[in-house]
């Protein structure tokens, strides 16, 4: 289902609802027919299948709602990942600000190159849902080059000490935001939602009503169910689709390291 | 390009029909059918031409990371520019970078799963001549096509490297001859001191040759460990053998200890000049300038020349990468060994590697930052312009000297390497009598 990521909002929204609705429709017009005389024609009907209808309404609208929750969360959480790295990477740029040269001048050009490689190779290849692989020999770098200096007042060693401790929150960010691109609700409990969506829509069938009001109140009805759907898809990958985090808050800080 | 044309037009048109049906599933099972067929998307903006994959395989951690990380910076300065032109005839270039993390053990790992997993048709990599022999039976195997920017020792011969740093006859044989030169103070006691490793044992057997021909005297010969820190004992011996010049082979972040060392001893570029192969602007970098100003340093490039070209290299990396950011000499050919592989898939309308290779081996040119260079048919080498540049206060070289002409590559010098010949217009390389260089290094080792 990747493709879906890489399509305009509009489009992926209006294509979920359509689907919804052109399914409902289908069944009004092809298999009601069929399905209602295998209940019988007894009156108070439309009563037993509007109370069943009801009761499972309950039941996977509670589903809908939690998986939306679930899905919200998961994106605001993985959006204070993204800000508490960017906060980090900030911090750490004004601390290796402070050592003395050329030891500044160089971890200045690794800094700047692990930023860039972020906003411009890591969060592309991060919205095609791949984890990237370049930080992680740029941290490696940075590191080396840390470890490598020798401190030689107090004022050194503290400052070179708060750097360590910031490199360390850093990389810690860092870690969570690659484990969050991977996350996203498993795909049975994406079954479970569309094989509820097909009760949904069946049910609606066996009311007795004109067939103009099925396609009417059955497409309402569908279109909100494909609505939802969408909503939980495109929240579910955080970092994928048009409603996704972006990489403005490392912007601003590439900005400021390319004229450091 | 015809044939990548016909290769995609069948297909293309068979996924019509089958682009209609996933519309179908599309509407009826919720789009979950084309996924399940693993069949292309109406909606989908994937783009449906097949990139060209090529590697980037250069130290970007341990020791040599310092001088090789611009590298990868200046392949993909290049391949950006392809980008920007829309790829090579329709088909994105896509790198697939790793990191050869300055041990030649790890090189043909990562340079066997480029090519035999990730897919590559080219591999742009490498530095230290360990590295790139390590490599070679892998590119051998994969019947790839290996890009090496750095100048090395010569004494090979490979079909599947494009060499595009310079030979010791284009770098370090004529900055021996300006520094015996009355221009370059008539000097007659050279030291050699380099990394042990095959690049500086070979280069200062190939300069102990020359020198001895030349009547000079070798009054010491050195080498320490890759990522060698502690210089102090190095330059008392150095030192202590009054030599008038040091030929450095030293690579890596070695350098910046060896040139704080002779700081920290008093020896003076005006009385002991260092001439450096391995030393470019981005070493320097780690370096006061006082530490260094002064000392020289071989290369086809520097990024002080005063070009327009150059201006352009210049302008479009420091955008890119960094307004303080530098330029080097392997940077340069890092660069243009990109843009000469681009001229070789657009010339053989194929990037499969025997067929780039060929057009490029019929002495394909181009102007890069450094100057016009030209591919060797013979030797797969570049014809290159040699420079002399001496360390200024503001870490920069200023050129002191500039060989009129390019210059043709020689990976065996006949007073080195007697009978030895390198030429693949005549199918295979010419071999000579087995050249004994330990003997030579041991007989002046101190």
């Amino acid at each position: 289902m990747d493709w879906i990521f890489d399509i305009p909002t509009w489009e992926f929204a209006a294509l979920t609802s359509s689907a919804f609705i052109l399914f409902s429709w289908f069944g009004a017009i092809f298999l009601r027919p069929i399905l209602r005389p295998l209940l019988g024609g007894r009156a108070g009907l439309n009563d037993i299948v509007g109370y069943i209808l009801s009761l499972f309404g309950v039941f996977y609208g509670l589903l809908l709602g939690l998986l939306a929750v679930a899905a919200y969360q998961g994106y605001g959480t993985t959006q204070g990942i993204v800000a508490k790295e960017a906060s980090a990477l900030a911090a750490l740029k004004e601390d290796i600000a402070a050592y003395p040269e050329p030891k500044r001048q160089n971890l200045i050009w690794i800094l700047r190159d692990h930023t860039r490689y972020l906003v411009k190779e890591a969060w592309p290849q991060q919205r095609r849902g791949l984890i990237p692989r370049g930080g992680d020999v740029r941290m490696t770098a940075f590191q080396e080059n840390l470890l490598r200096f020798q401190p030689s007042t107090t004022g050194e060693e503290l400052m070179h000490a708060e750097t360590l401790r910031q490199f360390n929150v850093y990389y810690e960010a860092r870690r969570m935001r690659l484990q969050a691109i991977g996350t996203s609700i498993p795909s049975t409990m994406w079954y479970v939602v569309l094989f509820g969506a097909v009760i949904n829509l069946v049910l609606i069938w066996l009311f007795d009503m004109s067939l103009l009001s099925h396609l009417f109140l059955g497409g309402i009805l569908a279109a909100f169910v494909g609505a939802m759907v969408f909503l939980i898809a495109d929240m579910d990958n955080p970092f994928r689709g048009a409603v996704s985090i972006s990489a403005a808050p490392f912007e601003p800080i590439l900005a400021e390291l390319m004229e450091d | 390009m015809v044939r990548w044309l016909r290769q995609e037009a069948t297909p293309g048109a068979r996924r019509s029909g089958a682009t209609a049906l996933c519309i179908a599933m599309a509407v009826v099972v919720g789009t979950a059918g084309c996924d399940a067929l693993s069949l292309p998307h109406p909606f989908a903006k994937t783009p449906q031409v097949s990139p060209i994959k090529v590697g980037l395989l250069h130290s970007q951690t341990g020791t040599m990371a310092m001088s090789e990380t611009p590298l990868r910076d200046a392949e993909q300065l290049a391949l950006l520019e392809i980008e920007a032109k829309g790829g090579i005839d329709g088909h994105p270039v896509e790198a697939v970078i790793e990191d050869g993390r300055s041990r030649a053990d790890v090189f043909p790992r990562r340079a066997h799963q480029l090519f035999e997993k990730d897919g590559v048709v080219a591999l742009f990599g490498g530095w230290t001549s360990d590295s790139r022999k390590a490599m070679e039976p892998v590119i051998a195997a994969a019947k790839g096509l290996l890009f090496y920017p750095v100048q090395y020792e010569g004494n090979e011969c490979s079909p599947d490297i494009v060499y595009t740093g310079p030979t010791p006859n284009q770098q370090i044989l004529p900055a021996l001859d300006w520094f015996l030169s009355p221009a370059g103070g008539s000097k007659r006691r050279i030291y050699l001191l380099g990394s042990d490793y095959v690049y500086p044992r070979t280069a200062n057997f190939i300069a102990r040759k020359y020198l001895a021909a030349k009547g000079v005297e070798v009054v010491g010969e050195n080498y320490v460990p890759l990522g060698h820190k502690d210089f102090r004992p190095v330059v008392e011996t150095l030192h202590a053998a009054s030599p008038d010049l040091v030929l450095s082979t030293i690579n890596g972040d070695s350098n910046i200890d060896f040139y704080k060392e002779l700081a920290r001893q008093g020896v003076r570029a005006a009385e002991i000049p260092v001439v450096a192969t391995s030393v470019g602007e981005n070493e320097l970098r780690a370096l006061l300038p006082s530490t260094v100003e002064g000392h020289y340093a071989a290369a086809s490039y520097f990024q002080s020349i005063d070009t327009p070209a150059n201006h352009e290299f210049v302008d479009k990396f420091q955008q890119e990468f960094g307004l303080d950011r530098v330029t080097d000499d392997p940077m340069e050919a890092a660069y243009v060994q990109v843009k000469l592989w681009e001229i070789g898939v657009r010339k053989a309308g194929t990037a499969a590697p025997a067929a780039v290779l060929a057009a490029l081996a019929a002495g394909t040119e181009f102007d890069g930052p450094g100057g016009r260079t030209k591919v060797d048919p013979k030797t797969h080498h570049l014809f290159k312009t040699f420079r002399l540049g001496r360390i200024g206060s503001d870490r920069q070289f200023d050129v002191v000297f500039e060989s009129p002409e390019w210059i043709a590559p020689d990976p065996y010098p006949a007073f080195a390497f007697p009978g030895w010949r390198c030429d693949w217009t005549q199918g295979a390389p010419v071999a000579g009598p087995a050249v004994d260089m330990g003997a030579s290094a041991r007989a002046v080792a101190h």
